[in-house]
């Protein structure tokens, strides 16, 4: 019994946050998804209109596009490559060379800087240094790898590896910071005994490091394909969702139909849209990979 | 006696303490300006001054989002009593009730020149025909040359015809090798494209959307003139004289076209006075004690028809104010010849009367040639689709067009099927 | 087995630090080389971008702070810091619960944190900002700690969780036989030996608040107000973009955040965490 006052005291006022910050406008997203409330109109109301902003979503021609995008580009791509760097990263500043080096303490100030990189600003630097005359251009031609310079955020053959470049500047330290956290928390008995029983580098890697960052692996994971998928700055800053329409993604749409168009009834839609998606990927992601993790640890 | 005088003392001094506490309490107005605050901090100072009860408290949101927050504070009871507003917002500003109308004060107390010194005026009505806002600064687009670049390539006069600055730009392109016409052929959603998409449109004496004789709205265009526009900016692409990049600019003030015009990598370019004036300004920082190699000139057009827009601003007043009276009086001032002679000298006043004594100097010549034959947005901004849906379309579909993703025959006709159907 | 030997199992030979030593520089240039382009930038009229000029001035940041940018790097300020704590704090306590704790609904409610995370926040704002309307939290500290306090709980709970369940329950168990109060266990036990994922989860969440726009620009109008990314953007204007402004913004918004966290990430040391847990 005491356990559950203390139980309810302890979980209590984050629920209330979410409730009211989440679950709130959510339902009334929900509500306006099915109207055709303008923000031309926000006084007057919009009017019901049942499920036309959704079969409008869905016979769209652009909503395959924008899907693709979203998910290949934007989402998977980002989150696999993030994770690889940031585990990398990780593992590098681990490693006894690096204290020999004296390069830990450093790099661990290095990675603040992308992180701490307000995305406008992130956005700013790498288009200067994706123009023409930029440095990336120049580095390029330098070594003789290209001839000519490649606009790297106009040419649809290299906008979205430039986008995920950009979005990986800003979020692997996150990862790798994370990530080093963890394996900070290896203790040292265990690789000790690994080596003992003569693993390799791989082997220790795979059984006794690779276990102890799973957890943290998955939560990142998955958290950064809930952020990607939903995330609108990146493309919006980077090339405004073109050339013409090539970038666009969901949460771009959702703005260019907000504040664009004004239509605040069909962007709810393309939310919770988006929130569905998500969702069902969430289910799935935890029934599929991380059940026995969540189980063991809850 | 000692009784009446001392009635009187207490009466006369009870009539001075509540006038001077009337006069004590000063009214706070917020004015949200856009633009940098040193602009108007000297006019703001000035008004306080000379209307010592009236507090001016100045905030500011960066154009990409004040009409949302505009909007969105006004729904709700928020909000500046006067805000700086583009003026193609103000008629679904005034017919969603953010603003006030502001009929009884242009009766009750005019500007010093009456309404009708107001360019722009079209676009101050609400659907109701009240006015909404007061036309505040104007500016227009000109094309800017590098008279240096285009000296070296053998061209001694400015081009007056469209096919001209074809030409001189590859002329540029092909004895220089620095790029002619470098416009931002980017597709976002507030780009560039949209302004030389129209200002070709319009030299020929046509539009996107037109107001009938009987007061209904149409698209103005056949999917021959589209495909005629795109494929003229097309040819800049093709032939390399716009390079490529530029498919990843979008604005006119992007920084590489703008450094390029200013390092002499470019030799045209298209944009607003302020625009300008930023590269005249990094030129001179580069370059001290040179001459600037610059030279502006209106877009082609033909003797009766327009080649650029009447843009500007406006001042709005919300509808939820609670000192209207106050913030009239502020607006006026702002509007008055004193402001834009002495402390707001960055824009060009909205009135004609004023525009007539503004000296352009001679790197803006081409500006003060252009704005005869500017127009405002007009039907666009009254007609059925909002101007941000016509911009958003537009770009996308040059975008699309110009990048050769698709041809420009699609690329048209999607774009007027896109429109056609907005429209009722 | 020899614990302190001069010879660790792990002392790496020459080729190591090379190959090491190449992957750490092309690394690390990768993420300092575009700070420090913003950094000489930042010096330099017109941020450098609008001509080549090499002279180097302080006239960009004369510029911002003139305009009040100090006031914003207070309001930022406060509003990270408060809502960081705030946040930190309630995450430590939920996900502690979770921990630890077998309780119908379990499943259910962290589930439900964990998907609060599905919705993009743009849709969120119009509805927010009516509701903070009518409670007159438009321009307000408290309304904007609220905010971001309630944005950053679902992520920190998770990390947090993470974290805990890596601390075995005998711990707390055997401190609780010796009569502490959960409060305590949490206090003496857990406090020290999770430093590291405490530390890690607050910079994660005030790095969120520091650099959020979408909200604070909803609602936060009056000047006097206004956080950093705000200021900063305000500087992308529609004729013209002040790029030197821009640049020294930058700076100015990233710098604090190495003078809050730089003391800190020194304190994260593997050893304690170990000889803890053993």
């Amino acid at each position: 019994m005491r356990d559950r006052l203390f139980i309810t005291t302890m979980l209590l006022p984050s629920m209330v946050l979410l409730v009211l910050f989440y679950g709130y406008p959510i339902f009334d997203n929900l509500r306006i998804s099915f109207t055709d409330l303008s923000l031309l109109g926000m006084k007057k109301g919009g009017n019901w209109v049942g499920l036309a902003n959704y079969r409008e979503l869905f016979h769209s021609g652009e909503f395959n596009h924008i899907l693709f995008n979203t998910f290949i580009w934007l989402t998977a791509t980002s989150v696999v490559l993030r994770l690889l760097f940031g585990l990398g990263i990780a593992l590098l500043l681990n490693t006894r060379a690096m204290r020999v080096l004296r390069l830990a303490a450093v790099s661990r100030f290095a990675l603040l800087i992308p992180w701490a990189t307000p995305p406008i600003v992130a956005v700013v630097i790498w288009r200067f240094l994706l123009e023409r005359n930029g440095f990336v251009n120049d580095a390029l031609i330098g070594l003789g790898l290209i001839s000519q310079p490649i606009a790297f955020l106009a040419d649809i053959r290299t906008v979205w590896p430039s986008i995920v470049l950009i979005m990986l500047w800003n979020t692997v330290p996150l990862i790798a910071l994370s990530l080093l956290s963890s394996l900070q928390t290896v203790p040292e008995e265990y690789y000790e005994a690994a080596e003992l029983d003569g693993a390799t580098s791989w082997q220790t890697f795979r059984f006794v490091t690779l276990p102890f960052l799973m957890p943290a692996i998955l939560v990142l994971g998955l958290m950064s394909v809930f952020w990607s998928f939903n995330n609108f700055v990146y493309v919006w800053l980077a090339t405004g969702a073109g050339p013409g329409t090539f970038t666009n993604v969901l949460a771009t749409e959702v703005y260019l139909k907000a504040f664009v168009d004004f239509r605040l009834g069909y962007s709810s839609a393309i939310g919770m849209v988006m929130a569905v998606v998500m969702g069902a990927f969430g289910i799935l992601y935890l029934r599929l990979v991380a059940q026995r993790q969540l189980e063991e640890t809850l | 006696m000692l009784k009446l005088l001392a009635a009187g003392l207490i009466a006369s001094a009870a009539i001075v303490g509540t006038a001077g506490i009337a006069a004590a309490d000063p009214v706070t107005i917020t004015f949200r300006f856009n633009d940098t605050e040193q602009e108007v901090r000297g006019a703001i100072d000035e008004f306080q001054k000379q209307n010592p009860d009236i507090k001016v408290e100045l905030q500011r949101i960066g154009w990409k989002d004040a009409r949302n927050q505009f909007l969105r504070e006004a729904a709700v009871g928020q909000g500046p009593d006067v805000a700086h507003v583009a003026q193609v917002w103000v008629t679904e500003m005034g017919d969603a009730g953010a603003t006030l109308a502001l009929d009884d004060f242009l009766q009750k107390d005019p500007p010093p020149n009456g309404f009708a010194d107001f360019a722009a005026q079209d676009l101050a009505h609400g659907k109701d025909g009240k006015i909404y806002g007061l036309p505040w600064t104007t500016d227009t687009w000109a094309m800017v040359y590098r008279t240096d670049l285009l000296k070296e390539a053998g061209i001694d006069s400015l081009p007056t015809t469209w096919e001209d600055m074809r030409k001189d730009s590859e002329a540029v392109y092909k004895k220089t090798g620095k790029a002619g016409f470098g416009f931002p052929a980017g597709s976002s959603a507030s780009g560039a494209m949209w302004f030389l998409a129209n200002f070709y449109w319009w030299s020929e004496g046509k539009a996107l959307i037109v107001q009938k004789q009987d007061g209904s709205y149409a698209l103005g265009l056949e999917p021959a003139d589209v495909v005629a526009a795109m494929n003229y900016y097309k040819q800049y692409m093709d032939g390399g004289d716009n390079p490529q990049s530029n498919l990843a600019a979008s604005d006119a003030h992007d920084p590489a076209i703008m450094q390029a015009l200013v390092s002499g990598n470019q030799a045209m370019g298209a944009m607003p006075p302020n625009t300008y004036k930023e590269i005249l300004k990094a030129y001179a920082d580069a370059n001290p004690g040179k001459e600037p190699p610059f030279a502006s000139g209106p877009f082609p057009h033909q003797p009766d028809t327009k080649s650029s827009m009447i843009g500007g601003r406006m001042l709005v007043i919300n509808a939820n104010t609670k000192h209207p009276d106050e913030a009239w009086k502020f607006v006026k001032y702002m509007a008055s010849q004193g402001v834009f002679a002495n402390f707001y000298r960055t824009q060009f006043p909205a009135q004609n009367s004023l525009l007539k004594q503004i000296d352009f100097g001679a790197p803006l010549k081409g500006f003060a040639e252009q704005f005869p034959f500017a127009r405002t947005w007009g039907a666009y901004a009254s007609g059925p689709v909002p101007i941000g849906t016509l911009w958003n379309a537009t770009q996308r579909a040059f975008g699309k067009a110009l990048s050769g993703q698709v041809s420009t025959e699609d690329a048209a006709k999607e774009l007027l099927a896109e429109i056609g159907k907005q429209m009722p | 087995m020899a614990a302190t030997g001069s010879r660790h199992w792990r002392d790496p030979g020459a080729w190591r630090l090379i190959v090491i030593l190449l992957f750490a520089v092309v690394t690390l240039f990768v993420l300092v080389y575009p700070a420090i382009y913003v950094l000489v930038g930042s010096f330099r009229p017109g941020g450098g971008l609008l001509s080549s000029t090499e002279t180097l001035t302080f006239r960009n940041y004369l510029r911002i702070f003139q305009a009040g940018f100090g006031r914003f790097i207070f309001n930022s300020l406060v509003i990270c810091v408060v809502a960081t704590a705030v946040s930190t704090a309630l995450s430590i306590m939920a996900a502690y619960a979770f921990s630890r704790f077998e309780f119908r609904f379990k499943r259910t409610l962290f589930t439900a944190i964990l998907f609060g995370q599905v919705f993009p926040w743009i849709v969120l704002i119009n509805p927010l900002f009516v509701a903070f309307a009518t409670l007159n939290l438009i321009n307000s500290y408290v309304g904007m700690i609220l905010t971001y306090t309630a944005f950053t709980i679902p992520f920190s709970v998770y990390m947090l969780v993470g974290y805990l369940v890596t601390v075995p329950k005998s711990l707390d168990e055997a401190a609780i036989i010796d009569g502490a109060s959960r409060w305590q266990v949490i206090w003496m036990i857990i406090c020290p030996v999770m430093l590291p994922g405490f530390v890690a989860t607050a910079t994660y969440a005030f790095l969120l608040c520091w650099t959020e726009y979408l909200f604070a620009l909803a609602f936060l109008t009056q000047t006097e107000l206004k956080t950093l990314p705000l200021g900063l953007y305000q500087y992308f204007g529609d004729d013209y973009v002040d790029w030197g402004a821009v640049m020294a913004a930058s700076v100015v918004t990233t710098l604090p955040v190495f003078l809050l966290f730089l003391p800190i990430q020194g304190r994260i040391s593997p050893g304690r965490v170990a000889g803890a847990v053993k």
